[in-house]
């Protein structure tokens, strides 16, 4: 469980988090909003890269703010960028055996193939990922989030620009990430097909401002929830 | 890439497999290289040129490091020529001062090296690459500063080492087994190997894929756990060290050091050369070392004004930095075999061919030699 | 410990010099913003444009043609180079960016190198008849070269803070600083204020180069290095963002390396200031620091 208290973020005269609090029930969470609501500044106060003017964040009983970036991801914190973070010329093993993990030897080993067959879509573990096609890269990210005991999994839009065929795919991974990995998920996307298909929870974020969250359902037909996407010209 | 050549065959297990063949005719091919380098050349190359392949040796552990820094990692650093100025200064200064086997005094200065080199980059570290690059730039300003003044040893006492009313100089000592010019030169390949398998060590295992990850963003290796202050701190004195050796190299080589031999300009043609050369590959350094030592000589040789080749490098940044990143090294294969796909393509007509293969071989030719420069 | 009349002369000269390091600076810091690009040439495209118009008044020219000729040649050399190499890196960042610039400080460094080569005899120098008037202030020489020269400084950095708020282009740039893309959807004609931009700088470092040539040295070394270095790190210490805080460190960066002039123990280390100076400023501005990127690379 996350809880997140009266998070606010400024930046040169720019509120991104205005007295953000929350809780994050166990399984996938949705985080939804229209562009610059203030998402992707949550995921860079989480992961460590911003400092907030403001708020605490408690996950599983532990102050994450006082943690240094990279020890949040020793922690457990894994996130996935809106760009391609694997390394093109390093195989698909070494780019998800660089994330850190407790575990040692041929323990790890297996866990890193254990993540990559997880992810599956043909991916294979010493194929070269400038080889793979944009969806398998897409898993590939996934596989990293998903190795060496996490406990917090921040996924930034996934699915953006792949085809419906690795999506339906990709949905079912993410689905299954709970029972794999034991961590709570919190997805960013716009593709509100795949929100509906995978999460349980969902919240929504306007202008930095929280504006809805409960049961994923239930959000999305929120008049206020249509009315900050509509009023945006956007989705 | 030289330095990926990595597992073919999908394997199901976790172990992927080590050696392959492609890998293996490379590294014979090097290996043969470097005997003849070592063997084959000395009898063949006058004292002049004996002199100059010992530089293009030493310089080519310089832009390894360099290379490291900025093809590996993604530091670029403006201020090599201010390491291995106190390289040179620390082996001088200790050759002089004691007696100590060679080889002990290349290790001190590379470590001493090693230390002034992360503390002076250490307030740049957390800040943009930009802001590094910049501090580099105005260390190597500094460091020549305080070279014009306090001087290379020459013999003298004191912290400094240098007297400057000494009337015979002595010439800085050379190991005993390596007194000869030709003997010093080839002492100065075995050491630059040794640095180059160090270097390698290090990206084959995992500082050098931390680095691979934090040059690709570094928001992403936090995110993924490596502490990236650390690893790059790690980049720098390795490179600090490996220059640190090179620089009491020199001080071995040329005998006797003056401060104007490092002008302030070739702290940035060291960055161009290894650019130029290809800063991904570790032939990439070989090849810049060629640039940055080699050529002036050459130019010397026959009365070129050395001017000339800065112009050349200053181009070749530009050009680099703009079409071609990965640099001769990188270019080169690539001609290569575009040059080989269209000789192959034309020996099948051969009506067409003799003519047709005459103007598209220089044309060719013309390409890799443009993007050479 | 050298007395205070030891120090008087050169408190004159260090803010005369820090002037036009605070003129350089301004300049780098606008084009920066503007462009993303830290202009490394801009002390050998003075510098070239200063051996210039030393040739020019060695053949017979009037002394204003020859300044001119060095003003203008700084801002075509810059323009040029900008126009064509911004399209060609562009979205590269501003490291690469920077780096590139280097390349055209070599190119002209080898050139003035080859064109002026520093054979015996008298070398060669640039003077102005501002150099021998002046005024005394107390026991203190002032020569007007003096006064212009950190009258430029406040000026230009004064004049360009104007600009920057107060102006359409000077509001673009400030824009484009901010958010390129977006910039560009507003209507903002980005490639003509970059190209302002380009041509702003390079003219300052023209102005900055026959100045420096004058109170300092006909040098290249001395004009392509030194000077970039000092107006650098006043740049540094502004963040690269701020034009006051550049000025500032321009001044006291001048004030403090003549400064050290009659104090013998350490004089000879002078030229070191600037390096000193902007790393105490580096290791100050990492304390507050979470990450290395900042939003405008993020």
């Amino acid at each position: 469980m996350i809880e997140v208290n009266d998070l606010t973020v400024r930046y040169g005269g720019v509120t991104s988090l205005d007295g953000m609090s929350l809780t994050f029930a166990d399984g996938v969470c949705g985080l939804i909003g229209p562009n610059g609501a203030g998402k992707t500044t949550f995921f860079n106060v989480l992961s460590g890269f911003v400092r907030p003017a403001a708020g605490t964040v408690t996950a599983f009983d532990e102050n994450l703010l006082r943690m240094t970036h990279f020890r949040r991801a020793r922690w457990g914190v894994r996130r996935t960028f809106q760009t391609e973070q694997a390394i093109s010329d390093l195989t698909v093993y070494d780019n998800v055996a660089m994330i850190h993990s407790r575990l040692r030897g041929a323990a790890r080993r297996d866990d890193v193939v254990a993540s990559i067959e997880f992810v599956g879509g043909g991916v294979s573990p010493w194929a070269k990922v400038g080889s793979l096609t944009a969806g398998q890269r897409r898993l590939v990210e996934v596989a990293r989030a998903v190795t060496g005991k996490p406990r917090l999994i921040l996924l930034d839009e996934p699915a953006a620009g792949l085809p419906d065929e690795e999506t339906a795919h990709l949905t079912a991974v993410i689905r299954g990430i709970p029972e794999q990995t034991g961590a709570l998920t919190i997805l960013v996307d716009h593709d509100m097909a795949l929100v509906s298909a995978v999460c349980t929870t969902a919240a929504v974020l306007d202008f930095g401002k929280l504006i809805a969250s409960g049961p994923t359902a239930a959000v999305l037909r929120d008049e206020h929830v249509m009315r900050a996407y509509l009023g945006t010209a956007e989705v | 890439m030289i330095d990926t050549a990595g597992p073919k065959a999908p394997a199901a297990s976790s172990r992927p497999p080590v050696l392959d063949r492609r890998s293996l005719t490379r590294f014979a091919v090097i290996a043969v290289l470097l005997l003849l380098a070592i063997f084959a050349l000395p009898p063949l190359m006058s004292g002049y040129y004996t002199d100059t392949m010992t530089q293009v040796a030493i310089y080519s552990i310089v832009t390894l490091g360099l290379g490291l820094l900025v093809g590996r990692v993604g530091l670029y650093s403006l201020g090599q020529l201010a390491v291995l100025m106190i390289g040179a200064w620390v082996g001088a200064r200790l050759l002089f001062a004691t007696s100590q086997p060679y080889i002990l005094v290349l290790i001190e200065a590379g470590l001493v090296t090693a230390i002034i080199g992360s503390l002076i980059t250490l307030p740049a570290l957390r800040l943009r690459g930009l802001y590094l690059a910049l501090i580099t730039l105005m260390l190597a300003g500094g460091v020549i500063v305080v070279a014009a003044t306090l001087n290379f040893p020459n013999g003298g006492g004191g912290f400094s080492g240098y007297n400057g009313a000494l009337l015979h100089i002595p010439a800085i000592r050379r190991p005993s087994y390596a007194g000869t010019d030709p003997a010093f030169y080839r002492f100065s390949v075995i050491v630059a190997i040794v640095m180059f398998l160090l270097v390698y060590a290090h990206l084959r295992t995992r500082p050098g894929r931390n680095w691979a990850a934090i040059k690709q963003s570094e928001p992403a290796a936090l995110a993924a756990g490596i502490n990236t202050t650390y690893y790059k701190l790690w980049a720098l004195a390795l490179s600090a060290f490996v220059t640190g050796v090179a620089g009491a190299l020199l001080a071995g080589a040329d005998r006797e050091l003056f401060s104007i031999d490092f002008p302030i300009q070739n702290s940035i043609t060291l960055l161009a050369v290894v650019l130029m050369g290809g800063a991904f590959s570790l032939a990439g350094a070989v090849i810049a070392a060629f640039l940055q030592a080699f050529l002036p000589a050459l130019l010397q040789n026959w009365g070129v004004p050395n001017d000339w080749l800065i112009i050349l490098f200053g181009i070749g940044v530009m050009q680099v930095l703009a079409t071609a990143p990965g640099g001769i090294a990188d270019q080169f294969p690539k001609d290569m075999k575009r040059l080989y796909r269209l000789i192959s393509r034309l020996w099948r007509r051969p009506e067409a061919g003799i003519q047709a293969g005459a103007g598209g071989v220089s044309g060719a030719a013309g390409v890799s030699g443009g993007d050479g420069a | 410990m050298p007395s205070w009349a030891e120090f008087q002369p050169y408190i004159v000269t260090g803010l005369a010099l820090g002037g036009l390091y605070a003129l350089s600076g301004v300049g780098l810091v606008v084009l920066y913003r503007a462009t993303g690009v830290l202009n490394l040439a801009f002390g050998a495209v003075g510098a070239m444009g200063a051996f210039i118009a030393y040739s020019l008044i060695q053949a017979g020219d009037p002394g204003w043609v020859a300044w001119i000729t060095c003003i203008v040649f700084g801002g075509v050399v810059t323009l040029g180079y900008g126009m064509v190499f911004g399209p060609a890196l562009a979205g590269r960042g501003p490291l690469v960016q920077s780096i590139s610039t280097l390349g055209l400080a070599l190119v002209l460094f080898g050139v003035i190198d080859l064109a002026w080569p520093t054979t015996g005899g008298q070398s060669p120098s640039i003077s102005f008849p501002t150099d021998n008037g002046g005024f005394s202030v107390g026991q203190l020489q002032v020569n007007w070269t003096q006064v212009i020269a950190l009258a430029l400084g406040v000026a230009i950095t004064v004049g360009t803070a104007a600009f920057l708020r107060f102006s359409k282009l000077g509001t673009a740039m400030r824009a484009m600083a901010n958010d390129r893309e977006i910039t560009a959807t507003l209507g903002v004609p980005i490639r003509r204020v970059e190209a302002a931009a380009w041509l702003g700088c390079g003219l300052l470092a023209g102005i900055a180069g026959i100045m420096l040539a004058d109170l300092s040295a006909l040098d290249d070394t001395t004009l392509t290095f030194t000077v970039v270095i000092s107006s650098l790190a006043a740049a540094l210490i502004g963040q690269l963002r701020s034009i006051p805080v550049t000025f500032a460190a321009a001044i006291v960066i001048g004030l403090v390396h003549d400064l050290i002039t009659p104090i013998t123990q350490i004089s000879n280390y002078q030229d070191m200031t600037p390096f000193v100076l902007a790393a105490i400023a580096l290791l100050v501005m990492s304390r507050g620091q979470v990450l290395s990127r900042s939003r405008e690379e993020g």
